[in-house]
């Protein structure tokens, strides 16, 4: 705009000569008003200025020069340097996340992996879809391992006896030591390496081979988790490893093996065993899964058929179900001293349904198992046809790398000078009898290249640091082989170096630079192909490099020396316990130590967190005389958690095995073999980051070489002390409530039963009014989640016309429960950690949680008939062989959300798409919500978790705060950190919604189809569903009925949770179904909570007349109107 | 009437007329006391020398009072954490204080309010201080619901403030009710009071000046709004008090039946409940009541006056406490036939749970305090002992502490979901900041008994037999 000043008036001339101008109407007319305008330079306020001194001028001016001293700082410039975002990575554009494909390398295996990174931060971490088999699934560990690349703990310095080395000094001791042992031919040199899948790695193991032949290169990894090498040659007379075909498999024998966690391919298995154990609808397949352990593992818990035994009998149940597989064979001997109730029943009963299944099944051992278990797996597996179809043997390389033990004795005979430990932590896990971290002392120079600064590292002189995965180059394999790259999505924060750098330097490789040694390795298997490579790293996968799949026969005669010094089962009681080290859930072999996440994510069936226990059974404990008394009546359970005000107070025990003791918080963990105590390993680490600082006790300390597994002869005293465990689940039994809803497979498949529709004759709406009315039949879902034909309300519904409307389903039946959507959604939401002592105050965080029930058919929530007399009910004590049941629970989007009516300032408020939003500005956190959410997924802070220390919370503003830099890096930027006294919630991820939404938006202007807006069914997916490795949640929208969470929705098992609330949650569950074996002992026509269900809303007493009519109306007649008596479950070996 | 006796007609078998016998009525000021001697004796608190126990008393209640001061300043400064709460127990004890002490404020509205129109006159000796323990307990009540959310210094967002966001309150919210009630509830009872004060203001104002005490007369007379005690005075003045009286009356009722929708409104088994306006109404006036019997009989003993609080006002009082608590006690036993008879099995297992799970101690005391305590009152003889009395009413006053207890944190560690079962226990900064509280009562108690009429010196004077115009005549 122009000012008036801009246009002065003309010159004498002008107006003598020049055409007449007049600048406005007002001075064409000449008005008063516009000639005392003109005379001002400055219109408005200038004339306040005229003729005043100067203190008056100063009066005017003064809150300008205020303005400009506050806000400009004079106009100067800023003296510290910025760096212009002017040269990027191509494609990038401001705010959006890029994603590259890389992999998580873990032992012999890999997860490859798409990383969303912004402005070059990785974030977060999902499975890469261009992996088919593990279709874009993660698991646990994998989403959890970015957190670990922020880690403030992690060993920021190459040091050398504590003094800092720079990199160029590092280079240069690792090619002295390289010419150093040239000469020798590398005698008295020793490397020891965790194991890897590396093709690079390997590449330069072989050369360095050729070039030391005389160093010693032992690899050591504390947990085993792939069948025995020596089984296969055995068996098969090749170097060949199973590659298990799960879903073809309908009839699974488990023989102490977790496939569905520990397990390497774990979540390769878990894909495929969901597939064949899903059920849509009434007369689909389901497979059956027996599963034989020790200790109570997910795979366990997933089983129809569960038998409780010791570790060290499980060759001679092997055997013994050879034997009864194949009528009679001469391993007969090795199940001699094999005893558990109704035994001979329960394996012919098994053996016969294998038999019926020829080629169709599965015997599956445990990677921790002796190779003899392995042999008669693989000899049953051979017998029963499977070879080829439920499983495929694929060629592995050997691994001609010496033993820990091995490079102990040379060590000891002071064979070794230079001892380079890339990886791993042997000072900590190394078999006990080694005494490791002296024996490392005693060499002269022991180079330690590693993540943390650990055991290992206080027991060598030079510590190298180690790069995290997402900073470094490198390839793997993924558990079929199929080779993967790992790319870095950022440059060492660190300096940190990788693997392949340093044995390449020690090499005196010309070209050092890891990537060009991927290249290299790549370019051979391509043909030097560049575009090869490129799709390589762009696809995130080397196409067609699977293990090649081998032709096998079963050689029985090969596996005769396996079995001849297999030790016949002991006999295990209290004074002979049988100890069993476990891989815990969520350490790993102890690598995630310090990684919040997974500390404070509880442990799927224990639910303790920030620690591990000495985990005893019920019968144990009640020998031991630490089992809780009993409740007065069984719906109370007082003291039944053996808690102090809500927290369990573990007593205390040591383990003593061969003289060595540990000692560690016990935990009665129902559903364990009962003499045998679970240990489960990866805690207690004397150096490690502020989060794994006192966590847990170091099982490690009394395992042996030869005792990797499991070892009999152990003792268990308690000390009288007892301690704090942080558990997140007090009470273990759903009470006979209707919140997982479960059936026997031939129940469902009964013709003259409900089938699938089982799950509404035992929720309480059963019972109650039809929220829908009449009317309501008739209705689509997509109808009832858009109308309102509540009759008699005096509120409106919230107004659903959104274009999408948000629906998730859970189905109960493919959850193995493994948490990876645990923390999925705590990397995509920035959800905090709340440290063991906030846990315990119960406070943990988590947007979704996974409820863990044990029920054993006997608790019918009689307490009436407790209190006056009559049959006092059953379950009382914690049960010795339970059924779990898992329940994933989030914020569930009720559409008449209990908690939005509460809420007295409208934070909490619905949108048009159904999506119960959290405004965290407007939330004054009266917690009014999280109180009347039936579901309680509503967490709260109650404390500034991001800005303080959590072991400093209570100091209040006396103690330190703020974030450290490396920890707001790993933040979604997307999503709110939320502040203290705000509360919070599962949004279904409304920041993918809203991106999704964006996106498609902008594809379809593009395309010319402005108006069609709608995102198509999979496009979204909320951080849950993306990881889940089963395919158990959906998620999309419930208005488009081809939608995948439709047609979830619309299967007859769909129920929603206390769907009897007429909170109309959006998420619903798919019933949870199994599938026992008629002809076994232990076989129960309803699953136990089922019958507790049943028992409790139909006690035998009060089954009266009026229910007769009603049970035709539901279906079969023992869906749920009937008191059931429980069949004896099959105990542990006693 | 048209009646007229004829006394020379025999006595008929059946009265025309029935003429009951008038059973003489209980003396409102007993021993005949003069409207001076009242005078004295209430305005003689004040002008008297502090006594000692007074200052003893006033460094302990301040002292106390900064327990709850030091807890608010740790909770802003800190969060909300430093108190015992957690998932699922969200709301812990700061909103059992605030039901406790909402409820005990009952009494004076009820007192001054409800009996006034009844025209209940033994209400006149203890309105005054029943209604200064009204305002003190809402004040003390107002802390909790204020610092017990996560971001006080947002809590004006609970305002119906036109704001630039233009969000506005949500109106279906039993805690935006919840602001209603509780504010209107202390204005109009603050309003009350120093309404029923301005007479007695004007007195001490006068006698005051005629000491010579120019700054407490003056500051007296500001608030004594320059009554003059003319007809018109009084007249404007007892349709004022009508008319506030007839405005509390609804709110005595209202600001409780508000308070319990907190929890009746919602859906957690043992808060879902119809019967809780009434139940929670009965239950704070019982409260109020045995509240008002805790610090009216050692206010009775230290002041000598006997004479003005007689055994007629604590019998009255206690009947209304034993009337009050058995209602009480019929809710506790309603509530277990609905659960009952609703067949809902969660709302069954609240009810066991109450009484039988792991807070089964909480609410035994609480049955023990608010059904067995009251009976006592039964008998004349317990109404008759003041130190029994005395002791009763602070068992009725635990005794409702722990019945919000049990309604709150009972329901709220076990509902739906077993997984997120858990127990609740206080804090150390919880247990203090309650404490707190009895201080800030008692410091501004101590105030009010200080400079205040503790009674209403011409409500008092207006039921004496002096004040009827037939003293001394018979009674017709």
């Amino acid at each position: 705009m122009k000012r008036k000043f801009h246009h002065p008036a003309p010159s004498e001339t002008e107006l003598k000569h020049g055409p007449k101008y007049w600048r406005s109407l007002d001075e064409l007319a000449s008005t008063p008003g516009f000639k005392a305008r003109l005379a001002q330079e400055f219109p408005e306020g200038a004339s306040s200025i005229e003729g005043v001194d100067r203190r008056q001028f100063m009066k005017v001016m003064a809150a300008s020069f205020a303005l400009g001293g506050v806000g400009l700082a004079g106009c100067r410039r800023p003296e510290a340097n910025i760096l212009p975002y002017g040269k990027s990575v191509e494609g990038v554009i401001p705010g959006l996340p890029l994603y590259f494909a890389t992999a998580m390398p873990i032992r012999k295996t890999a997860i490859p992996l798409l990383a969303e990174t912004h402005q070059g931060r990785p974030t977060k971490l999902e499975g890469n879809p261009s992996y088919t088999p593990h279709g874009g699934a993660s698991s646990l560990h994998a989403q959890a391992s970015v957190l670990d690349l922020y880690d403030p703990d992690r060993a920021t310095a190459h040091t050398q006896d504590g003094a800092k080395l720079t990199s160029a000094a590092v280079n240069d001791l690792l090619a002295k030591l390289g010419s150093d042992y040239s000469s020798t031919g590398g005698a008295g040199l020793a490397f020891l390496a965790e194991e890897s899948a590396s093709p690079t790695r390997a590449r330069l193991v072989a050369k360095l081979r050729s070039k030391f032949p005389s160093a010693i290169w032992a690899e050591y990894e504390p947990l085993q988790d792939e069948p025995p090498l020596a089984a296969a040659q055995a068996a098969f007379g090749k170097d060949v490893k199973p590659l298990y075909r799960f879903a073809k498999a309908k009839r699974i024998v488990s023989i102490d093996a977790d496939f569905l966690h520990a397990e390497s391919g774990s979540l390769y298995f878990a894909r495929e065993f969901a597939k064949a154990r899903k059920v849509i609808k009434r007369d689909d397949p389901m497979n059956r899964l027996y599963a034989v352990e020790s200790t109570f593992t997910l795979t366990g818990s997933m089983a129809d058929h569960r038998l409780r035994l010791a570790s060290s009998h499980m060759l001679a149940f092997a055997a013994a179900l050879a034997n009864n597989v194949m009528g009679s064979s001469p391993l007969d001997v090795l199940s001699q001293g094999l005893d558990f109730p109704r035994q001979t029943e329960w394996l012919e009963a098994c053996a016969e349904d294998l038999r019926n299944h020829k080629g169709e099944c599965l015997v599956v051992a445990g990677s921790h198992q002796p190779p003899a278990v392995h042999a008669i797996a693989y000899a049953l597996n051979s017998y029963l046809g499977n070879i080829g179809l439920t499983v495929d043997f694929v060629a592995v390389e050997s691994s001609p790398a010496a033993s820990i033990t091995d490079l102990a004795k040379a060590v000891k005979v002071g064979a070794v000078k230079s001892l380079v430990v890339l990886g791993g932590n042997p000072a900590y896990n190394a078999p006990a009898e080694l005494d490791w971290a002296a024996l490392q002392k005693s060499v002269s120079s022991v180079i330690r290249y590693g993540y943390y600064v650990d055991e290992t590292s206080a027991a060598a002189g030079t510590h190298l640091a180690a790069a995290h995965y997402l900073e470094a180059w490198g390839d793997a394999r993924t558990v079929d082989g199929t080779i993967v790259p790992v790319q870095p999505m950022i440059l060492p924060l660190f300096g940190g170096l990788t693997e392949i750098e340093v044995l390449s330097r020690i090499l005196g490789e010309e070209n050092t630079d890891p990537y060009s040694l991927v290249h290299a390795t790549i370019g051979k298997l391509t043909g030097g192909d560049e575009t090869a490579f490129q799709k390589f790293l762009h696809d995130g996968l080397l196409a067609d490099t699977t293990y090649p799949v081998v032709k096998v026969s079963f050689d029985m005669k090969g596996t005769g020396p396996l079995f001849k010094s297999a030790p016949a089962p002991a006999a295990l009681s209290r004074s002979n316990l049988e100890v069993r080290f476990a891989t815990d859930h969520k350490m790993d072999d102890g690598r995630f130590i310090n990684n919040g996440w997974l500390q404070e994510c509880p442990d799927p069936i224990s639910k303790i967190t920030w620690d591990n226990a000495i985990f005893v059974s019920p019968r144990l404990a009640k020998e031991l005389d630490i089992l809780p008394k009993d409740s007065l009546i069984q719906v109370a359970r007082i003291g039944l958690a053996d808690s102090d005000r809500g927290v369990e107070m573990a007593p205390v025990g040591e383990v003593t095995i061969n003289g060595r003791t540990v000692r560690g918080p016990i935990h009665i963990q129902p559903g364990l073999s009962n003499y045998t105590i679970v240990l489960p390993l990866g805690y207690g680490h004397a150096v490690t980051g502020r989060v794994g600082e006192g966590s847990g006790f170091n099982a490690y300390s009394i395992r042996t070489s030869t005792t990797q597994a499991f070892a009999t002869g152990a003792s268990l005293t308690l000390t009288g002390e007892r301690v704090k465990l942080a558990n997140t689940q007090e009470h273990w039994s759903m009470e006979g409530r209707d919140l997982v809803r479960e059936a026997n497979l031939d129940e469902v498949q009964d013709p003259h039963g409900a089938g699938l529709a089982f799950v509404n004759a035992i929720g309480l709406e059963a019972h109650s009014p039809p929220i829908y009315g009449e009317e309501g039949e008739k209705m689509t879902l997509a109808e009832k989640a858009t109308l309102t034909p509540r009759g008699n309300s005096l509120y409106e519904s919230p107004d659903y016309k959104g274009l999408h409307q948000w629906g998730m389903s859970i189905d109960l039946n493919t959850c193995i429960g493994c948490n990876a959507c645990i923390v999925a959604c705590q990397a995509e939401n920035n959800i905090p950690i709340v440290g063991k002592d906030q846990t315990l105050r119960g406070r943990s965080m988590h947007w979704i949680r996974l409820d863990r029930y044990y029920s054993d058919g006997k608790a019918d929530g009689r307490a009436m008939a407790d209190l006056f007399g009559g049959e006092p009910s059953g379950n009382r004590d914690i049960p010795e062989d339970p059924q779990v049941s898992l329940q994933p629970v989030a914020c569930m989007q009720c559409e008449l959300a209990p908690c939005e009516t509460v809420c007295p300032v409208n934070a909490t408020v619905h949108d048009d798409e159904g999506l119960n939003v959290m405004a965290y500005n407007r939330c004054i956190g009266t917690r009014y919500c999280a109180n009347n959410c039936p579901y309680k997924v509503r967490r709260f802070n109650y404390f500034d978790w991001n800005q303080r220390e959590l072991d400093k919370l209570y100091l209040g503003p006396l103690g330190p705060q703020g974030m450290p830099e490396l920890v707001k890096m790993v933040k979604n930027p997307e999503v709110t950190v939320r502040m203290r006294g705000v509360m919070e919630k599962c949004t279904y991820c409304v920041q993918r919604i809203e991106n999704g939404k964006i996106q498609h938006k902008v594809k379809m202007a593009k395309a010319g189809r402005p108006g069609d807006v709608v995102v198509p069914d999979g496009e979204i997916k909320s951080a849950c569903q993306q990881a889940c490795p089963v395919d158990a949640i959906d998620f999309g929208n419930i208005l488009d009925p081809e939608s995948a969470v439709s047609k979830a929705k619309a299967r007859e098992h769909d129920y929603a949770l206390l769907g009897y609330l007429n909170i109309r949650p959006r998420t619903t569950y798919l019933g949870k179904l199994r599938n026992p074996n008629p002809h076994m002992p232990d076989y129960d026509k309803m699953p136990f909570s089922r019958i507790e269900n049943a028992n409790k809303n139909h006690p035998p007493a009060a089954h009266g007349e009026e229910h007769g009519a009603e049970e035709s109306k539901h279906g079969h007649e023992e869906t749920g109107h009937t008191s059931v008596k429980t069949n004896t479950r099959i105990g542990g070996l006693s | 009437m048209a009646h007229t006796a004829d006394s020379t007609h025999p006595t008929p078998a059946i009265l025309a007329e029935v003429k009951p016998a008038i059973l003489p009525r209980a003396e409102l000021v007993e021993h005949n006391r003069d409207f001076s001697w009242i005078t004295e004796k209430i305005c003689g608190i004040i002008e008297g020398k502090t006594p000692t126990w007074w200052w003893w008393c006033f460094g302990v209640a301040c002292f106390v009072a900064s327990f709850t001061v030091i807890g608010i300043a740790y909770l802003v400064a800190t969060g909300v954490g430093v108190w015992g709460h957690r998932n699922p127990v969200n709301w812990g004890w700061p909103i059992v204080n605030f039901v406790f002490w909402i409820g005990i404020g009952h009494a004076g509205t009820l007192i001054s309010a409800i009996l006034c129109l009844l025209r209940q006159k033994w209400r006149t000796s203890i309105n005054r201080a029943a209604e200064a323990m009204t305002i003190f307990a809402v004040v003390c009540a107002a802390i909790f619901p204020v610092f017990h959310v996560g971001r006080v210094w947002y809590a004006w967002f609970l305002f119906p403030i036109p704001n630039y966001n233009q969000i506005w309150q949500n109106f279906r919210s039993p805690l935006e009710w919840d602001v209603f009630a509780v504010s209107t509830y202390g204005t109009v009872s603050v309003l009350f009071w120093y309404v029923g004060m301005i007479p007695d203001l004007a007195v001490l104002r006068d006698r005051f000046y005629n000491a010579g005490n120019k700054l407490r007369s003056s500051l007296y007379g500001f608030f004594a709004m320059g009554w003059r005690g003319s007809n018109r005075h009084w007249s404007n003045y007892e349709m004022a008090y009508l008319i506030l009286a007839g405005v509390a009356t609804p709110l005595v009722l209202s600001v409780h039946t508000i308070v319990s929708f907190d929890f009746a409104v919602s859906l957690i088994p043992g808060w879902h409940t119809t019967i809780f306006p009434p139940y929670f109404v009965a239950g704070a006036i019982f409260s109020g009541f045995g509240m008002v019997l805790t610090l009216m009989l050692p206010l009775r003993a230290i002041y000598k006056m006997e004479d003005l609080i007689t055994q007629y006002h604590i019998d009255c009082m206690c009947k209304i406490t034993l009337a009050t608590g058995t209602m009480v006690g019929y809710a506790y036993a309603m509530e277990f036939f609905i659960a009952w008879y609703g067949a809902n099995p969660y709302e069954g297992f609240a009810f066991i749970n109450r009484a039988f799970g792991p807070f089964a101690w909480s609410y035994w005391i609480m049955i023990s305090c608010n059904v067995i305590t009251p009976q006592f009152f039964w008998f004349k003889k317990v109404r008759q002992n003041t130190t029994m009395v005395w002791v009763l009413s602070i068992f009725v006053n635990v005794g409702m502490w722990f019945e919000r207890f049990v309604i709150i944190c009972t329901s709220l560690t076990r509902d739906f979901l077993p997984s997120s079962w858990a127990y609740f226990s206080p804090s150390i900064v919880d247990i203090f900041t309650f404490f707190g509280t009895f201080g800030v009562f008692s410091v501004l108690f101590l105030l009010f008994i200080r400079f205040l009429p503790v009674m209403p010196m011409a409500e008092i004077k207006a039921v004496t037999p002096g004040a009827d115009p037939h003293a001394g005549h018979a009674h017709h």
